[in-house]
């Protein structure tokens, strides 16, 4: 099996060469032998990705198969390793994720090549840029970090996979989050390719604008997987810790964002030509970034389970693109004039233009953070990690401005809004959230909380009422829209709503992805208002918190194949009466020499979550160490998740098509040719 | 326009005003800007675990630094010198550190100067003229605008 992964990966460079070559060929020949070359050059791009889909099946067989003969499954895997866990091996480590990356790239070539009817000209462009992409990983597999190395001795058991990555999402988090990662390279490619041609109109925005939309949601939900991971298993009780890796997956998602958002111009007004186009330069190469970040252990980071050289290939690579895309954009730059111009600064563009501004900043900004240790040791020879203060202060007042305009724009018309418009549609969303922000201070001020005492507490409102802005935004659009929908067709509103929102998924979809996005927001507000304890609880030991009344009541060991664990089992009681039982643990992993791992025990409801972590125990009195955790709101992030992942499914929904007006006076065939008509439907 | 520039500003001062001079406030603060140095890559406020070798010292020292020293800066600037550049993840404000601070800023100046320019651009252009809009009907163009004035778009 390894000598056919290893067979596998060499011919699918080869056929990946082959589409490259042969489609530059076929671009500079245009004629009937070219177009012949092009569809032979499409052809091997699929079949690399068979040959890449055996070598990543050869490598999964092996880990499921025990085979320690392979140097990477003696080093990420170990016997006792449960399957599902044995088929993540194949994205564990540094040449297994390589691997990884170049089979969902060859994936996502395999279906954009298989769609070549599209448009032929333009695809056979992009599959080419998507095969120079391909070339790079399938070299890097095949020379640089080889999956199938062999080792000289057989060993009885392998070294295991790294205990933190032993949890049931990190089976699906890698995934997602590559997906998202090689997702963009299809926009890229499709950008370079129109670009290259001087390709006329946006049709290379309407063909990608799904593929991007769907590499964004995997990104989103990779991100918010990874943060739920974070919180389940790292037991510090948080969700993003901006670290340096976390940062990176941050990165593309946010350019990614702006692109989504400054595309809408283009394809309505044709305007920012060239913004868009750099925007998708910029997204691919932070993708590119973010995986140099999570391979080359250049910063420090709790993610970089694999350090190596591989960075001077990914820095070399970066500098590649950047030199490609910079040579293709000054030479076919005057393709990319703006159609339009901007008449008003109070429109939906300029609010666009905005939202686009406030998103690269805060991608800039977030750049500028992560980098900055490799900047602090280049000039002073000292590592300086910047952490959460640093991107708080940053972060936060962008974020409020961000949430601002996610109110705001969608008020805004296309072209020039009115005063008096500005007026009629802020009136109720401006009142809401201003009553919304009251109660809401009230209710803080009931429960002893002085929030203008600290600025942490202070955005959170400020958070919380702009979020309402935006709901109410929300909500009134759906509505205005459903009461004409509603009246047109003589039914009720929600049947209104729904037909108002087949006619437009794209634009009513992007609302309810904003809903979700608020919803986050409130999640990441609650975290101001945090809580914590930490105590020894022995049996009969009492522990108050907030509400909470936390009593030890059993502590016990346990032993299996691949770990043996500590826990605890607590009794937990809300203003004296019981509540629930909470069971935290510590698990110590065999084959990584015993390396402890939390298993939180949360108790989640809408309004907070008690977070309970194992922390180990006193020596002395052999008593567990428990801390306990209040945090406010965090169920709000996950369901914000959910839906916004259901709002880009919806916004990829195709729309439903117009209604039919009924035909009040027949008009015979006969009638018809006298008067030189033909059917509906004739000459499509 | 003034007048909504003067309300947007006065709730930014007052909640840049909040909260100055309180020292559980500032102790609370501080505490979160430096790192607890017994590698478990906690704040100094939130690495309370049981046995830790430098947390109870260094909150000790924080503590007593925040009731001798009015200025904030100074009291990181003693944890710097103690206990290493690493122990504070809020970087100064001053020197080599101050970069961290200015290179986010200087990045969204950066990117509001071209939107200005690029909106100055647009408007210094000749406006072009679909051709659809060339010579509309009366009756067509009240239509558009009633359809303008309903669906906002």
């Amino acid at each position: 099996m390894p000598l056919l992964g290893s067979f596998c990966l060499l011919f699918a460079l080869a056929l990946a060469g082959y589409c490259f070559v042969v489609g530059v060929v076929a671009a500079v020949r245009k004629d009937a032998v070219g177009y012949r070359l092009a569809e032979t050059a499409r052809r091997a791009g699929m079949a690399s990705f068979a040959a890449v889909l055996v070598a990543a099946g050869a490598l999964v067989y092996a880990a499921l198969t025990d085979d320690f003969s392979v140097a990477y499954i003696l080093h990420h895997s170990n016997r006792a390793l449960p399957a599902p866990y044995k088929f993540a091996v194949l994205w564990s480590g540094q040449e297994g994720s390589i691997l990884f990356w170049a089979l969902l790239l060859s994936a996502y070539g395999f279906v954009l090549r298989l769609r070549h009817k599209v448009d032929q000209r333009l695809v056979a462009m992009a599959s080419m840029v998507l095969a120079g992409i391909q070339i790079f990983f399938l070299i890097l597999v095949n020379f640089v970090a080889n999956p199938f190395g062999m080792m000289d001795r057989l060993a009885a058991d392998g070294n295991g996979l790294n205990p933190l990555l032993q949890y049931p999402e990190m089976v699906i988090h890698p995934p997602m989050l590559y997906l998202g990662y090689v997702g963009v390279s299809v926009p890229f490619a499709f950008a370079l390719a129109a670009l290259i041609m001087r390709y006329p109109g946006e049709k290379w925005i309407h063909i990608t604008r799904r593929w991007t939309m769907v590499a964004w949601l995997f990104l989103t939900f990779g991100i918010s997987l990874g943060a739920h991971w974070a919180y389940a298993v790292l037991g510090w009780g948080g969700y993003w810790g901006w670290d340096p890796v976390e940062n990176a997956s941050l990165l593309p998602w946010l350019s990614t964002t702006a692109f989504l958002h400054s595309v809408m111009m283009q394809e309505k007004r044709g305007m920012m030509k060239v913004w868009n186009v750099w925007l998708i330069f910029i997204t691919f190469m932070l993708s590119i970034l973010g995986t140099l970040l999570t391979r080359s252990g250049i910063v420090s980071s709790v993610h970089s389970f694999a350090q190596s050289s591989i960075g001077d290939w990914f820095t070399a690579f970066l500098a590649i693109i950047f030199v490609v895309c910079l040579v293709f954009y000054i030479k076919n730059r005057d393709h990319l004039r703006s159609e339009n111009k901007l008449e008003s600064l109070v429109s939906r563009e300029s609010s666009f233009m905005f939202n686009n501004l406030l998103l690269l900043g805060a991608c800039f900004a977030v750049l500028c953070g992560t980098l900055f240790p490799i900047l602090s040791e280049l000039v002073r020879d000292v590592k300086m990690n910047l952490g959460a203060p640093f991107y708080n202060k940053v972060m936060v007042p962008i974020g409020l401005f961000l949430i601002f305009l996610t109110g705001v724009g969608p008020l805004l018309a296309w072209r020039n809004t009115s005063v008096g418009s500005i007026k009629r549609n802020f009136a109720i969303p401006g009142t809401a959230a201003l009553l919304i922000e009251i109660a809401v201070g009230i209710l803080l001020f009931k429960n002893g909380v002085r929030f203008w005492t600290d600025m942490g507490q202070m955005y959170a409102m400020m958070a919380f009422c702009l979020s309402t802005l935006v709901i109410a935004t929300v909500t009134s659009e759906f509505i205005r829209g459903g009461i004409v929908w509603k009246n047109k067709l003589q039914t009720n509103l929600f049947a209104g709503i729904y037909q108002l929102s087949r006619r437009n998924m794209r634009r009513y979809g992007g609302y309810v992805v904003h809903f979700g996005v608020v919803l986050v927001v409130i999640g990441l507000a609650g975290a101001a208002f945090n809580q914590d304890k930490e105590q020894e609880i022995g049996k009969g030991d009492k522990v108050q918190i907030g509400s909470y009344t936390v009593v030890g009541e059993e502590y016990t060991d346990d032993d299996n194949a691949n770990y043996s664990s500590q826990a605890a089992l607590l009794e937990v009681y809300k203003d004296g009466k019981f509540l629930t039982r909470l069971n935290p643990e510590e698990r110590f992993f065999k084959a990584s020499g015993g390396q402890p791992v939390h298993i939180v025990a949360n108790h989640s409801t809408l309004r907070e979550d008690l977070y309970v972590v194992y922390e180990g125990r006193n020596p002395d009195t052999d008593h567990p160490i428990i801390k306990i955790i209040i945090n406010p709101l965090v169920n709000w992030i996950w369901i914000g998740v959910l839906v916004i992942v259901f709002g880009t499914g919806m916004a990829l929904v195709p729309n439903a098509s117009p209604v039919s007006v009924p035909v009040r006076s027949t008009v015979t065939v006969s009638q018809m040719e006298e008067q030189g008509m033909q059917p509906a439907g004739a000459g499509k | 326009m003034k007048k909504i520039l003067q309300s947007l500003l006065l709730p930014c001062a007052l909640v840049l005003l909040m909260g100055a001079d309180n020292q559980e406030a500032r102790f609370q603060n501080l505490g979160g800007k430096i790192m607890c140095t017994c590698s478990c890559s906690q704040m100094l406020l939130k690495c309370n675990h049981v046995g830790c070798p430098n947390s109870d010292q260094m909150i000790r020292e924080l503590r007593a630094n925040v009731t001798k020293t009015k200025n904030d800066e100074a009291v990181l600037n003693w944890f710097r010198t103690k206990w290493g550049v690493t122990a504070v993840v809020e970087p100064s404000t001053h020197g080599f550190e101050l970069l961290a601070w200015i290179l986010p800023a200087a990045g969204l100046g950066l990117g509001l100067l071209l939107v200005v320019l690029l909106i100055r651009n647009w408007r210094m252009r000749p406006a072009t003229v679909a051709a659809g809009d060339m010579n509309l009907a009366p009756d067509l163009e009240a239509l558009r605008a009633r359809a303008r004035r309903e669906t906002e778009l």
